[in-house]
């Protein structure tokens, strides 16, 4: 099992070293971002999934990791010292950890809601303040700044970056991956599940919470100087609590409880957010409407559903899975058809050049394009099709949750304690 | 075994680009306008205005074959962050887009100009153009200056200029002035400025204050403040929520003080506020009325394409748009012509196009334009009602581009490649 | 005086729209420990359906809808959503609701455009109340104070002094030997949530006649309610109102003085070292007032963590 695992980690990484000779300028961007949000996520999941930790202030930790990663470049681009361009991640890591100390003394004095209250005032204060201090922070328009070359390689190919985040991450991830099987990393479980036997134990548990803390913040901040390094930039917004919101979004969509299902979220929820907002501009309603169907039907994340299934499905399990599971996408895609059409619709329709258009033809019905078709606003034919695919889908959901639920028997009846012992 | 399965790739891909490239060659390259602006969440209803404004607009550089084989608009959302900005500007790019277009936030735009001029250095022959219709902070005329970047808006300072011109004339200004503004950049350039003019148009500054962006429910504090002051006139940068709110709350407070306000044209804002709003002042780009029949008639072209008045902001972006065609013109390109932006660039420094307002020309220096701006007041007199109210803007004075202008910043040491 | 005056009746009556607020998240976060983020989104849509009936029925059936609507919602969405993700605990909850704000907002731009919209009090309200100092007192001002006052008089009476209050007591710090007395649990956690999001409801439909009813006027108070709250102490009616009336004070008074923190090293004769070192030393309070209400929760949760008048760690 281990030594498949460890293959088939190398031929992902394999895949990974390829991948700028095959991909667009644009995805290799957009991959960029997703492994720098994945690693932000996985970061964050080091203080929430592991101590319980729930911070709601972390981008103050990615923004500091930020600015002193483009700090650091500016000092490097005014010839003041010279420090190779692959390595200012370590400023952002120095720069998170030191900050995550200080914030973190303070706020891990408090656990639970109280906890995560300190952070979000810390990180709150310091999204205000930030602006407002044009010598560190540049103002609202932030600091720009450009890679510099070092060891022959000349930084100014996106390809060139790309490798540069890929080893960071890679880096980073084994290290936080390491990181859990050390006693610290067991302690936090421990610290998690009761402090109050941890600190029966002669343990300083304020102690062990600052530092596991600030280790978080330590990767954060390597994934901070990551965006700094690859948009040349850092802008205050960073720290803003939008920015704190996702990654903790981001993180239960791919499900806390597992090591990697935080960075799946991550990188899944960038790209979602990348190619939705280019193509409507009620994407976030849509984001709003997955975040709300997670929860509700897959409360442990996209990580905990792979997670339960190489864990339940028996040998040979998933052949009975593959109908009922198309069954429910069918659904889920006759659903989803309806609604976007129905919300892209009202946009079109209720939007001022429309009216516009309603106006100049005398208040006749002036029909839309919505998907390169035209449609008439005033003809039931048009609004019987969302009705029609949101009450198929709503007709076939019954049926599809009843037959996956037998199959998810089926598939994993016989294999009931592999679960346990595993 | 990577190498091989590398060079494999890499001449399957040179093959297909070369396939591709002749396919090109043959074909139109039409010019890409990538706009890379806030359309999704909070801030996403200034960039939608930007949007319409444009559309509009390219209908007639288009109808104009001002460039042979066509203008075209690509739509980006930053969703209003700045590297999420960087990477759509990235993206446009990589998608073919010439010129950068957006407008809605100082901040935006700062990582904008900083990213096409990083861009240029790295890829000569490949430049790509910043084309801003509303990042209005002073540095980007000024320290951050550069070739590729061309401001179609005004700025802090020729708005300003012309509205306490315009007041002044009218001798609605008064001798007491209290400038109360937003904690951000455009906030303290208003508030510096403001201070400087003091003794250029004879008025005493009785106190200032800056405060949070966007934050505060309640700004009766600052009213009283204000009162206490006891100020003729107040010149406000603010905008959005904050504009409304502090006129509302003077306006219950019975404070008897006029306001100079460079937003207060934004659409919601006026019905919002109701007769509070009478009687104050606002510099803008364009209102239908400012030049007579003209801009009237330009106003209902647009409207009965738009649904709208052009209101706000969409003033000197559509006259923007027509500069950029006018750019394009004297570049008198042929059908299947390779884009130089660069050319284009130069061409832009001379450009100049006539409006219903009167004309609008680039200036080579700073690269900042010098369009007319248009004073107005609130007013039931005015014959374009906003916002379905009995008010509207009822011109005080329209102010022609080269009496707007502002001399150009020493700060601003534009390097021109050479031709 | 009249700076004294003038800022303490501004700080009172914006602690107490505050409060009326934030009083439906003291029952829904404070007692039953539900992190609604998309407390302030109810707001927002009670401001918007009272637009809405302004338009149509009138002000005052607004006033008395927008509640009982957005209590509707609520009683969906405690018994659909938040009632199944509660036993995973505080982060589905934030989440569950997060994705409620975006659709809320979302759907409300859909249908009422980005900009705010005219939501106008009756013009038989927009009169002075008194005039002090030369400065007209709005009377809708005072209208809005009133209506929170009632919130909370009602609430405090309704939790110390009748059988239901106690039940709900109960019902938070001992859920189970409540349901083992007979008392269906999830009705009373069900009708505390509808209650919470009514108050949020009436309170959009009141203040959205005064301050303007934008798609962004949730955004503002998004973060903030939570602060109320915390800084009240959990659960504590009495808690969130001072909490609401000290940051409204503080904010009110703090916009008149211009310290900064250079003034200070001035005392030690360090002032033009911190005016050239600028950024956060020459930051003036008036400034980065609305900003303080972090820094006074900071403050109050690391002296004193169970907030001003709350009882429980």
């Amino acid at each position: 099992m281990t030594r498949l695992r460890y293959l088939l980690i190398l031929i992902a990484l394999g895949v990974f070293a390829i991948l700028p000779v095959f991909l667009s300028g644009n995805l290799l961007n957009a991959i960029i971002k997703m492994m720098i949000s994945a690693l932000f996520a996985l970061a964050f999941t080091l203080a929430m999934g592991q101590a319980g930790m729930l911070s709601f202030g972390h981008a103050a930790y990615y923004g500091l990791g930020a600015f002193a990663a483009v700090h650091a470049m500016r000092f490097v681009e005014a010839g003041a010292f010279s420090f190779p361009t692959p390595l200012i991640p370590l400023a952002g890591a120095a720069v998170g950890f030191l900050f995550g100390l200080l914030f973190g003394w303070f706020a891990t004095q408090r656990s639970g809601v109280y906890f995560s209250m300190v952070t979000l005032a810390l990180a709150e204060l310091l999204y205000t303040l930030a602006p407002t201090w044009n010598s560190l922070f540049g103002g609202e328009s932030g600091i720009s700044t450009i890679r510099g070359a070092s060891w022959g390689i000349s930084f100014g190919d996106d390809a060139h970056v790309y490798y540069l985040t890929l080893f960071w991450v890679t880096l980073a991830t084994w290290c936080l991956w390491a990181f859990t099987r050390t006693p610290l990393g067991r302690l936090a479980l421990a610290l998690r599940d009761n402090e109050h036997r941890v600190r029966f134990l002669g343990f300083n548990t304020h102690m062990a919470r600052t530092l596991i803390f600030a280790l978080s913040c330590l990767f954060t901040g390597v994934a901070g100087a990551l965006l700094a390094i690859a948009t040349e930039a850092a802008n205050y917004t960073a720290f803003s609590s939008k920015a704190s919101a996702d990654v903790v979004l981001q993180t239960f969509i791919g499900g806390a409880g597992t090591f990697f299902g935080p960075a799946l979220g991550a990188a899944s929820m960038t790209f979602f957010a990348r190619v939705t907002s280019d193509l409507t501009r009620s994407w976030l309603l849509y984001q709003g409407l997955l975040f709300v169907l997670v929860m509700l039907f897959v409360p442990d994340g996209i990580g905990g559903l792979i997670a339960e299934h190489s864990k339940k499905v028996k040998k040979g399990g998933y052949k009975a899975l593959v109908l009922p599971y198309l069954l429910c996408l069918v659904t889920g895609l006759l659903l989803l058809a309806g609604v976007v059409f129905l919300v892209e619709s009202t946009h079109i329709l209720l939007s001022d050049g429309y009216i516009a258009k309603t106006k100049s033809s005398g208040g006749a019905a002036v029909p839309f394009s919505f998907f390169g078709q035209d449609f008439n606003p005033r003809s039931w034919v048009t609004w019987s099709i969302p009705i029609g695919l949101l009450l198929a889908g709503a007709a076939l959901m019954p049926a599809a949750m009843k037959v996956t639920g037998r199959a998810w028997l089926h598939a994993t009846q016989s294999a009931p304690a592999q679960g346990e012992t595993a | 075994m990577k190498s091989v399965l590398k060079g494999m790739a890499i001449a399957g891909l040179s093959t297909a680009g070369l396939a591709a490239m002749a396919l090109a060659s043959a074909q139109a390259e039409p010019l890409k306008i990538a706009m890379v602006e806030t359309l999704s969440g909070g801030q996403s209803s200034t960039g939608k205005m930007f949007l319409a404004a444009v559309e509009f607009a390219l209908t007639k550089v288009n109808a104009d074959k001002a460039w042979p084989d066509g203008v075209q608009l690509l739509q980006y959302d930053n969703q209003g962050g700045a590297s999420e900005a960087a990477d759509k500007v990235k993206a446009a790019i990589n998608d073919g887009a010439h010129i950068i277009i957006q407008g809605a936030s100082s901040a935006i735009g700062g990582q904008i100009t900083s990213d096409v001029q990083k861009w240029n250095q790295r890829n000569p022959g490949k430049e790509v153009m910043y084309f801003n219709i509303g990042a209005e902070a002073m540095e980007f005329t000024g320290p951050k200056c550069h070739f590729y970047h061309f401001r179609w808006n005004g700025n802090a300072e020729i708005r300003l200029r012309a509205m306490l011109t315009a007041m002044k004339n009218a001798d609605v200004l008064g001798k007491r002035i209290y400038i109360i503004g937003q904690n951000y950049s455009w906030g303290h350039d208003v508030q510096k400025l403001a201070n400087s003019y003091a003794k250029e148009f004879g008025y005493e500054v009785v106190g200032d204050v800056i405060h949070d962006v966007n934050k505060i429910q309640d700004f009766a504090p600052y009213v009283a403040k204000i009162k206490e002051a006891n100020p003729d006139t107040v010149i406000t940068g603010n905008w959005s929520s904050d504009l409304l709110l502090l006129m509302k709350a003077a306006g219950d407070a019975g404070l008897k003080v006029r306001f100079g306000a460079y937003w207060l044209d934004q659409p919601g804002n006026i019905a919002n506020a109701g007769a509070t709003a009478l009687g104050h002042y606002n510099v803008s780009s364009f209102y239908p009325e400012s030049n007579g029949a003209a801009s009237e008639k330009f106003a209902e072209e647009y409207k009965t394409k738009m649904g709208a008045y052009p209101v706000w902001v969409q003033g000197h972006t559509i006259h923007g748009i027509w500069g950029l065609g006018e750019a394009l013109k004297g570049l008198s390109g042929k059908a299947g012509d390779k884009i130089s932006v660069k050319a284009l660039a130069f061409s832009m420094e001379k450009a100049k196009v006539s409006t219903s307002l009167g004309d609008v020309s680039m200036r080579a220096d700073d690269h900042q334009a010098l369009i007319p701006l248009a004073v107005a007041v609130v007013s039931k007199d005015a014959k374009f009602k906003t916002d379905g109210t009995d008010m509207g803007f009822k011109p005080l004075k329209l102010i022609s581009g080269a009496d707007a202008a502002a001399p150009v910043s020493p700060e601003c040491k534009m390097v021109r490649p050479p031709a | 005086m009249e700076y004294l005056v003038v800022s303490t009746l501004n700080g009172v009556v914006h602690g107490l729209l505050l409060f009326m607020v934030s009083a439906g998240l003291t029952l829904i976060f404070g007692m039953m420990g539900v992190l609604n983020f998309s407390h302030a989104w109810f707001y927002m849509l009670g401001a918007y359906i009272g637009f809405t009936c302004t338009r149509t029925i009138g002000f005052w059936p607004g006033i008395i809808l927008a509640p009982l609507l957005v209590g509707a919602l609520g009683v969906f969405v405690e018994r659909y959503m938040l009632r199944r993700v509660h036993k995973y605990g505080h982060a589905h909850e934030l989440l569950l609701t997060f994705g409620l704000a975006f659709i809320i907002e979302e759907v409300i731009k859909l249908f009422y455009g980005d900009f705010p919209v005219s939501y106008q009090m009756p013009s038989y309200m927009r009169f002075a109340a008194f005039t002090i100092f030369d400065t007209n007192y709005p009377f809708y001002r005072l209208f809005i104070g009133g209506v929170a006052g009632l919130i909370f008089v009602g609430l405090y009476l309704l939790l110390t002094r009748t059988r239901i209050g106690i039940i709900v007591r109960a019902a938070t710090f001992r859920p189970t030997t409540v349901e083992a007395l007979g008392h269906n649990l999830p009705v009373i956690f069900m009708g505390v949530f509808a209650a919470g999001a009514a108050l949020a409801g009436l309170a959009g439909a009141v203040a959205g006649a005064f301050f303007p009813t934008s798609p962004n006027m949730a955004t503002d108070f998004g973060t903030l309610v939570f602060v109320v709250t915390v800084v009240g102490g959990l659960g504590s009616v009495e808690g969130a109102l001072i909490a609401s009336l000290m940051i409204g004070l503080f904010i009110s008074f703090s916009v008149g003085l211009n310290w900064a923190l250079a003034d200070l090293f001035g005392i030690v004769g360090l002032g033009p070292w911190a005016q050239a070192f600028g950024g956060i030393l020459t930051l003036k309070l008036s400034t980065i007032a609305n900003s303080m209400p972090f820094l006074l929760m900071l403050f109050i949760l690391l002296v004193r963590p169970a907030g001003l008048m709350g009882d429980r760690q």
